[in-house]
């Protein structure tokens, strides 16, 4: 059993986790009220209309293989069309514009978060009870404790309201300037890692602490390492792997956070699309969405296992 | 150690840890104002007054009015009465039916507990707020959706917990005693079970209740949840950012109190954990 077996099961599972979830998603989009034809067709659908776009769309059909049918077109790379906007868009299209911006402004948001967490985390843990400790676990557990939409109007208040440094409204596609959009995305982005920097400096923090602890840290002191080649070689390499776990259980947070602050400050991605499809009723729509934040969730904790799995080569037997 | 911790001792040690003194004291400050600071309060939360339309803070309006003159910190404190309660009752909901999901899972095992952890695998996979949108387009905009949205949320948290310190506490001598004494499953689940796997679920419970209140004002902020003029948190601020320009203080000062309500149950979280977690790692270790 080596690594190429771990990663088989791994992608095997995640592979029919999709499967099941795209199952749920599509039966609570089918509980959801109201009739798809009578969205499509609007006022003028007579009950024969009805009945010939219920036949062509194959909604007549039991459950199973209506599901059938639309994972069938979702594997062949056709996700519908919108029902709401005009035009009726295929959803493909709309996706492939708004999933570029999400992905850049999450990733943006992710390392933000990474890089002022682990300057905290560790400052924290190598000055353990003092000042420094007390300051930044205090500032970590506020992080935690602010919801992200309401910190983006203290940062909008703040820097675009008042110093005017970065724009309060709308983003520069990093398609169009990719100066643009680092400045344009800078305040989204720390809105959404504020809560997740607080997460991450903690767990940084007491795994430091913790495997600092560990007999084999010991050892290597006595041997008379030099404190910080201990340090960076075994007690930061061994403390980080609750790090990187966390990071991949902290994307459902991540893409969460990503549907309200989009909304807040304009920014065309898929979390304003899924909430104006919710309003809209656009059903199709919202069930592509969520498939699309479903397959970005267990892709990165596919990743995260992988990483894991490197750096800890037990796991993998 | 065997005797149960009476909560008069919970309550000493409570005092005696820092962080979980502090945020004890900022939650009971929240739990009064709530309670008792809508009766002090000389304004009406619905009430308009046209000619103190977005008066900034003063002594008057130590939160400022909002676009129709009405008083924010009064309208803060019944909203937060809301955004609490159904945030309570959802978890309460949530937690009570993972608790019974994951003991069960636990206490029968086989395929009961195959199918219920894949399917908390699952509802892990989902971003919450993507969930929890798509529970509201099934359920409707409204108080009791909101509830049902959380508890849904929460049922997977607390059926992994649940199963998890479960797990633990079944093959004790007390739990096998009871076993041979012939007492049915459910009486052991609710007698020896249930008791020695409480503390880590109400710990669970102060955090969660602290996250509840963050999705209740998200899906109300985006217009999903609760509708005005319901006064929630959430639908405050929601009003607020529409005139943020021109009011800023409407949305920061209500988001303001959420955060330090949230921050309590964050820290009386925190604190509880440090609390109660040595008394478990040691009967695990037994």
């Amino acid at each position: 059993m080596g690594f190429l077996w771990y990663l088989t099961i791994r992608i095997g599972g995640a592979l029919a986790t999709v499967a099941v979830g795209s199952f749920l998603i599509f039966l609570i989009m089918k509980l959801a009220p109201g009739d798809p034809a009578l969205a499509v067709l609007g006022e003028s659908a007579t009950p024969e209309t009805i009945a010939a776009y219920h036949k062509e769309f194959g909604l007549d059909e039991p459950i199973l293989v209506q599901f059938g049918i639309w994972a069938k077109m979702v594997l062949q790379g056709d996700l519908g069309k919108s029902i709401a906007l005009a035009g009726k868009f295929p959803i493909k299209d709309l996706l492939a514009t708004r999933l570029p911006i999400t992905l850049f402004i999450g990733m943006y948001g992710l390392v933000i978060a990474v890089v002022i967490s682990l300057i905290a985390g560790t400052a924290a843990a190598l000055r353990h009870g003092k000042l420094t400790d007390t300051v930044a676990t205090s500032i970590a557990v506020l992080g935690i404790s602010m919801p992200d939409f309401w910190f983006s109007y203290v940062l909008i208040l703040a820097f675009a309201l008042s110093l005017d440094w970065f724009p309060s409204y709308g983003f520069t596609a990093p398609g169009e300037s990719w100066i643009g959009a680092f400045h344009s995305g800078f305040l989204p982005a720390l809105a959404i890692a504020a809560p997740m920097a607080g997460v991450f400096a903690r767990i940084l923090r007491a795994s430091l602490l913790e495997t600092a602890r560990r007999e084999y840290v010991t050892a290597a002191r006595s041997y008379g390492f030099a404190a910080p080649f201990v340090f960076v070689h075994y007690v930061f390499r061994n403390a980080v792997i609750p790090f990187v776990t966390v990071l991949g259980l902290q994307v459902r947070y991540l893409l969460g956070g990503v549907v309200i602050i989009e909304r807040v400050f304009g920014i065309s991605g898929m979390g304003s699309l899924m909430v104006d499809a919710a309003f809209a009723r656009d059903y199709p729509v919202v069930q592509a969405c969520a498939l699309t934040f479903l397959v970005g969730v267990l892709f990165v904790n596919l990743l995260v296992d992988i990483v894991c799995a490197l750096l800890d080569p037990r796991r993998t037997r | 150690m065997a005797t149960a911790t009476t909560f008069g001792t919970v309550l000493r040690e409570l005092r005696q840890n820092r962080v979980a003194a502090v945020g004890l004291g900022i939650t009971t400050f929240v739990l009064l104002a709530i309670a008792i600071g809508p009766s002090l309060s000389p304004y009406d939360p619905s009430m308009m007054d046209f000619t103190a339309i977005l008066q900034p803070p003063s002594w008057a309006h130590p939160f400022g009015t909002n676009s129709f003159g009405m008083d924010v910190l009064t309208r803060v404190l019944y909203g937060a009465r809301n955004s609490l309660l159904i945030s309570i009752v959802g978890v309460v909901l949530g937690g009570g039916l993972g608790t019974l999901i994951g003991m069960t899972s636990a206490y029968v095992g086989r395929w009961f507990d195959a199918i219920a952890m894949r399917f908390v695998d699952l509802v892990f996979s989902f971003p919450i707020f993507v969930l929890a949108l798509m529970l509201m387009l099934v359920l409707g905009f409204g108080v009791q959706n909101v509830i049902v949205a959380i508890a849904i949320v929460y049922i997977p948290n607390f059926a992994r917990l649940a199963r998890n310190t479960t797990m633990i506490v079944k093959s004790e001598p007390y739990v096998q005693a009871a076993q041979v004494m012939g007492q049915s499953r459910i009486r052991i689940m609710v007698r020896e079970i249930l008791p020695n796997i409480a503390a880590p679920l109400f710990v669970q419970f102060t955090v969660g209740l602290a996250f509840a209140i963050i999705i209740e004002a998200g899906l109300s902020f985006l217009g999903l949840g609760v509708q005005p003029p319901t006064p929630s948190l959430g639908v405050m601020m929601a009003d607020g950012k529409d005139y943020f320009h021109r009011g800023p203080w409407v949305l920061t000062l209500t988001g303001l109190a959420l955060m330090v309500t949230i921050l309590g149950l964050n820290l009386l979280g925190d604190g509880l954990r440090d609390l109660l977690d040595p008394r478990l790692r040691r009967r695990s270790a037994a």
